[in-house]
């Protein structure tokens, strides 16, 4: 008989990481700088302020978990890791599912560990805006970040068949392909990499940034939920919040007293946080500029065994699109419930075409967005509203008809596409065909993790919510730094960014240590 | 300590989940039913509150939305019943209907290929995978990954010249 397996356990917590466990009552704390938030953004900055000697505490709203809790069970790891259990839409017609980690090491946890630095064009088009963003500028930081989190090529016998498969495909097609380059060590292939690295390979927030900040005397505050900033006029003097219990009940009040405030809760928690602190920016950007990569997959059912479940996550990206919007191709297996969830069959159809997940590679494929969407904050909780446009979903459709000759080039014998109703493909002609086949938006099944731009930095405070390092503009004392600030989608995977921007703003306030600590 | 909620459907909405397995997920695994309507509790469990909210009520509409042409409640259909009052939501009335449907198709297969039998079934045996390649990394590459840990908590300030004593010193000075 099968049971539901039991949840994760939180096991012996290292020196300066406090859970729900340890707070008894409402509590008050002292710190130089409070960071709220402990992924690609908050780890970096906490780091690099603690190791310079700030006195630095770091809230982050999930639990602490270590690489040994990390299972093959992914449903738990799922509920236990994903903020609403993965289940968080962006409403428009199709809404747009996307997903955002809940853990100390935030999405760094749940991420691929795909590590690129920002396209060079994509630089050049902030810089255009006042920015110093040249890569010749952010160059030491990107360094720096790559060093921290060891990004490296994969080692060739840690990559799957469903990757080399990929690989094959875009050869044959004379496509630019690309090694991927992931914050890894020695990646052994688990596969794991969205549920929890269960060999501590993935070089996430949680086993690099976070062990370094404690190392050099930072406090991690799991389990506390932030409510609010606290202002003093225009200054931020620190956050309150409460412990946030099992049952999602709340618990004790959470008091931080600081120099300096970091909002590092990711571009859909980060702009929501300062609306119920009763922030706003003349700029009327917060929460506007929302641009998140949409992203399609589809599965290809190849005769021969491709047990996609051995094997890196991403290995390899195919960049050829670039230019006409098309981010990224990639292969990126994951387990059966979660393709048997994307799946429009049921009863015995499903069945017969789940029968094959050891043959099914699955590909998805990224695009830079043309427009912009909003989260809105209401009743406190943030609501994320997007609008595809006609432009993107023509891209899409352009996407998936290469991908598809991709994959059969790569010797595909079936693709089933992700629309509700839309027929299998059973060859390249039929890929190509599928240009001309009008599919309304509402049959588009698109998801996201690669959220933007919802306080953007600027050097104008009337077109823009922060300034370049990240310090709201018109508010003393406040740090955003997570990918809120970026002022458009970047076209590649957005953790390095985030993270090279971070440390810079963590260079800026050591720099200005005088003003920030007085 | 875990962090999972609690809920529960309420014991129609159960009757109800119940009664859609058969509808929803392969025959073969219908057997599990159970487990899978566990597993189905425990991701609403972890689901926004607008969701749970609209699976409570989308269950109790959908389970009375049945006594018109059936004369029976939804849980209680069975066989071919069940099968075409599924169909005539997935095909729906209102877009809403459609959505329901669509989400019961979506968490309830879900909640079946969770099931470890069935995971087994279809060759999908992630665990000893794990257990293998962790052993392969901390013996065939232990040099390296003890290296990056040695790195990862090496002093390398990002401001070498910086030193936060002075600032604060002259903090008091000033003061």
């Amino acid at each position: 008989m099968a049971v539901a397996r039991p949840a994760l356990i939180e096991g012996v917590r290292p020196a300066g990481v406090f859970t729900r466990h340890d707070i008894h009552g409402d509590t008050v704390l002292d710190c130089d700088v409070v960071v709220v938030g402990s992924g690609a953004g908050g780890a970096p900055v906490a780091a690099e302020l603690a190791e310079a000697g700030f006195d630095v505490l770091v809230v982050e709203e999930g639990s602490y978990y270590q690489t040994r809790d990390f299972t093959a069970d992914t449903s738990a790891m799922v509920r236990q890791l994903y903020r609403d259990g993965g289940a968080t839409m962006a409403l428009g017609n199709p809404p747009i599912l996307f997903q955002e980690g809940r853990a100390v090491g935030g999405s760094t946890v749940i991420n691929g560990g795909m590590s690129w630095r920002t396209p060079d064009d994509i630089l050049e088009r902030w810089c255009k805006d006042g920015l110093d963003v040249s890569s010749k500028s952010l160059e030491p930081y990107f360094e720096r970040v790559e060093k921290r989190m060891n990004v490296a090529p994969m080692d060739d016998d840690a990559i799957g068949r469903d990757n080399w498969l990929l690989k094959k495909g875009a050869d044959a097609k004379g496509w630019e392909i690309i090694g991927n380059l992931r914050n890894q060590t020695h990646c052994v292939g688990s596969n794991r990499c969205a549920f929890g690295c269960p060999t501590g390979a993935k070089q996430s927030s949680l086993v690099s940034y976070i062990p370094r900040a404690l190392h050099y005397g930072a406090r991690v505050y799991a389990n506390v939920k932030v409510e609010s900033i606290t202002l003093h006029g225009k200054r931020a003097t620190g956050v309150v919040g409460h412990v946030s219990l099992p049952n999602g009940g709340r618990g004790p009040s959470v008091t931080v007293r600081a120099k300096l405030v970091v909002a590092a809760c990711g571009a859909i928690h980060t702009p929501a946080l300062l609306v119920r602190s009763g922030l706003s920016s003349r700029s009327g950007q917060l929460g506007g500029n929302l641009s998140l990569h949409p992203n399609v997959k589809c599965v290809a059912i190849f005769d021969e065994n491709v047990t996609g479940w051995k094997g890196a996550h991403q290995a390899f990206q195919v960049r050829e699109f670039a230019d006409e919007g098309i981010g990224t191709f990639a292969a990126i297996n994951l387990p059966p419930s979660v393709i048997a969830m994307s799946l429009p069959h049921r009863g015995a159809q499903l069945g017969a075409l789940m029968d094959q997940y050891n043959h099914m590679v699955l590909a998805g494929m990224l695009v830079e967005d043309s427009t912009t969407g909003r989260v809105r904050t209401i009743k406190g909780r943030p609501q994320a509203f997007y609008q595809l446009t006609k432009r993107d979903t023509q891209v899409m459709q352009r996407g998936l008809s290469l991908l598809s000759e991709l994959l059969f080039a790569a010797g595909a014998k079936r693709i089933l596409l992700p629309f509700h109703n839309a027929q299998e493909l059973a060859n390249a002609d039929e890929a190509r065909r599928l240009l001309d086949q009008p599919i309304p938006p509402s049959s588009w099944e698109v998801v996201t993790v690669h959220m933007m731009g919802t306080a953007r930095m600027g050097v104008d405070r009337t077109q823009a919510v922060t300034d370049q390092f990240g310090m709201m503009h018109d508010v003393d004392r406040l740090l955003v730094a997570d990918a809120s600030l970026f002022p458009t989608p970047i076209r590649v995977n957005p953790m390095e960014t985030i993270m090279a921007l971070a440390t810079r703003a963590a260079g800026h306030v050591i720099d200005n240590a005088r003003r920030y600590l007085s | 300590m875990s962090d999972f909620p609690d809920f529960k459907l309420s014991a129609t909405g159960r009757k109800v989940a119940l009664s859609l397995v058969p509808v929803i997920c392969p025959p073969e695994y219908v057997q599990f039913a159970d487990a899978i309507v566990t597993n189905f509790e425990l991701t609403i469990s972890v689901s926004p509150l607008l969701l749970r909210k609209g699976v409570s009520a989308g269950f109790a509409t959908y389970d009375l939305g049945a006594l018109p042409r059936y004369r029976k409640r939804a849980h209680k259909l069975t066989g071919e019943d069940a099968e075409r009052y599924f169909s005539s939501w997935e095909h729906g009335i209102t877009p809403l209907h459609v959505q329901f449907a669509r989400a019961l198709n979506q968490l309830l297969s879900l909640g079946c290929y969770d099931v470890p039998e069935v995971m087994e079934a279809i060759g999908y045996r992630p665990a000893p995978w794990i257990e293998e390649v962790t052993r392969k990394r901390l013996t065939v590459y232990a040099a390296d990954v003890r290296k990056q840990e040695v790195q990862i908590l090496a002093p390398d300030p990002l401001r070498p010249g910086f030193r936060i004593e002075d600032v604060r010193r002259d903090r008091k000075v000033g003061a």
